[in-house]
């Protein structure tokens, strides 16, 4: 959530749109320096989310700190930025700063990830009795960004001792365009297994749910509002529903913040209450169908829906109606559509078996 | 020009609509309910329509018969009870010429058959029947 005109504003912001989670920089994202917290400023920042009920507010780390940095003097600069970042969520009480693994810049995975374990090391032992805990992002793996598969994240994990304050951050984009299919339910069940079996799920503490404006594999990092993108609506409902999860923070980083954040928390809060989300569209029958529905009907589909699926989810309702889609042509709107047209919010879908006027 | 209508068609009104002046022919169709089908009896009819497409449907051919034939197209299609020998369907075109008018009336009524959502219901002593193009389908009562 912004923090423009105060840090608290992320909680105040996320709770008028009904946020539970929030995630916010400490400090603006593209510089080195920072004055230091102002214990002020802090202290106002946690009695706003007591106030506002937010649950848990994490912090996302400045793009500049690269923990795996060949250059010595950008490593220690990123290092000693990321102590403060450590600093600064510890004065305002947040469980979690979230970071990218960091790239290696043609240094090498090898060296990059050798890097990052003394980085993580280091810092850790620096901050030691701090609260604080360092959540290591999956990355979509864009250029030689580093944390693109599950075995780098368990790699730093593993050399860094297994340090109780480090965790990690599940991006779905990212594993996406890194290569992890979740857009059903068979191969998020199987992409959740291996990330269970690799890293252990006990050490998930933050989700990023974004869909993926890029293809499944494509390796490159953009966000798009939930169901809209690559992933699908479905990868949500089963976030949402997964009890494995139940406890951890989602964070929503898609676009048009302002007027889409609202929008897409919408979403997710119907796919946690079992709603199966989407749009609502009127059905009308005609010929011998009129005498099982002579009103017609308001269905709801999921995103993305088309008249065959609609079909479907129909016959489902009422087997009388199974079939439907073969023996009638259908319109949109008034309009005679194919099969596979897609639905809207609010469409009136009419099936229109052959006609008998004249 | 086009509608469908739950009252008796008034087809000397209808044709009005499509008698300009520059019309030499008036050609008028009317379609009426008939006493058996499917070797049935048929007490009378009742239609349907999908109303504001089936009006839709029905300016779109009156449009391309006179894009085709240049010709002036009123449709009407009446709903509900019809009895026996009423008109459910009256088509007039006026057109310049008499060759035009028939062919872009055969246009329109074999169209109408084919786009324009409107379902009968025919009501027999035995029973009522949705027709849907070859199909009867027993109607719930
Ligand atoms: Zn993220």
């Amino acid at each position: 959530m912004p923090t423009a005109g105060g840090l608290s504003n992320s909680l105040t912001g996320g709770k008028e749109i009904g946020c539970t989670a929030v995630q916010l920089f400490t400090g603006s994202p593209r510089q080195w320096h920072h004055p230091p917290l102002d214990p002020e400023v802090a202290a106002k920042f946690r009695q706003t989310q007591a106030e506002t009920g937010i649950a848990v507010a994490v912090a996302h780390d400045s793009y500049l700190i690269n923990l795996a940095a060949p250059d010595p003097d950008i490593l220690d600069r990123s290092r000693k930025a990321f102590r403060r970042e450590l600093d600064r969520s510890e004065m305002l009480g947040l469980p979690w700063v979230v970071t990218h693994m960091g790239a290696h810049l043609d240094s090498g995975e090898e060296a990059g990830i050798a890097l990052l374990i003394e980085s993580t090391r280091a810092i850790l032992e620096e901050t030691e009795g701090m609260q604080v805990g360092i959540a290591m992002e999956t990355t979509a793996g864009q250029g030689t960004g580093l944390g693109y598969r599950f075995e780098q994240i368990a790699r730093v994990l593993e050399g860094a001792g297994a340090h109780p304050r480090l965790g990690v951050c599940l991006d779905t984009c990212h594993i996406f365009v890194a290569g992890y299919d979740i857009r059903d339910e068979e191969s998020y069940q199987k992409t959740f297994a291996e990330f269970d079996r690799l890293i252990g799920l006990d050490r998930l503490k933050v989700i990023h749910a974004n869909d993926a404006k890029k293809p499944l594999g494509s390796r490159v990092d953009r966000h798009e509002h939930l169901g809209e993108g690559e992933i699908g609506i479905e990868t949500f409902r089963l976030l949402v529903t997964d009890p494995r999860l139940k406890n951890i923070p989602i964070i929503i980083e898609t676009p048009d913040s302002e007027t889409m954040h609202a929008v897409n928390l919408a979403k997710l809060k119907r796919l946690a209450a079992g709603g199966s989300l989407g749009m609502r569209v009127t059905v009308r029958f005609f010929g011998h169908y009129s005498d099982f529905s002579p009103d017609g009907m308001e269905v709801s589909v999921p995103g993305g829906a088309t008249v065959a699926s609609l079909s479907a989810i129909l016959a489902e309702k009422d087997g009388r109606l199974a079939g439907i889609e073969r023996h009638c042509r259908a319109a949109v709107n008034e309009e005679y559509v194919a099969p596979d047209a897609v639905l809207q919010e609010g469409d009136e879908v009419a099936f229109i078996p052959p006609m008998s006027g004249g | 020009m086009c509608r469908i209508t739950q009252e008796p068609i008034d087809v000397r009104a209808l044709e009005a609509k499509v008698a300009g002046a520059s019309n030499g022919a008036v050609l008028t169709f009317v379609g009426q309910v008939r006493n058996h089908s499917r070797q049935r009896e048929v007490a009378y009819l009742e239609y349907n329509a999908y109303i504001p497409m089936a009006e839709k449907q029905m300016r779109k051919i009156a449009a391309e018969a006179k894009a085709r034939w240049g010709v002036d197209v009123a449709i009407e299609h009446r709903i509900g009870r019809i009895e026996l020998q009423e008109a459910s369907v009256v088509i007039c075109v006026g057109s310049p010429h008499r060759a035009e008018a028939f062919e872009a009336c055969r246009y329109c009524i074999d169209t109408l058959k084919e786009t324009v959502p409107i379902w009968k219901k025919e009501v027999c002593p035995d029973g009522a029947f949705w027709i849907e193009g070859e199909d009867a389908i027993q109607a719930q009562p």
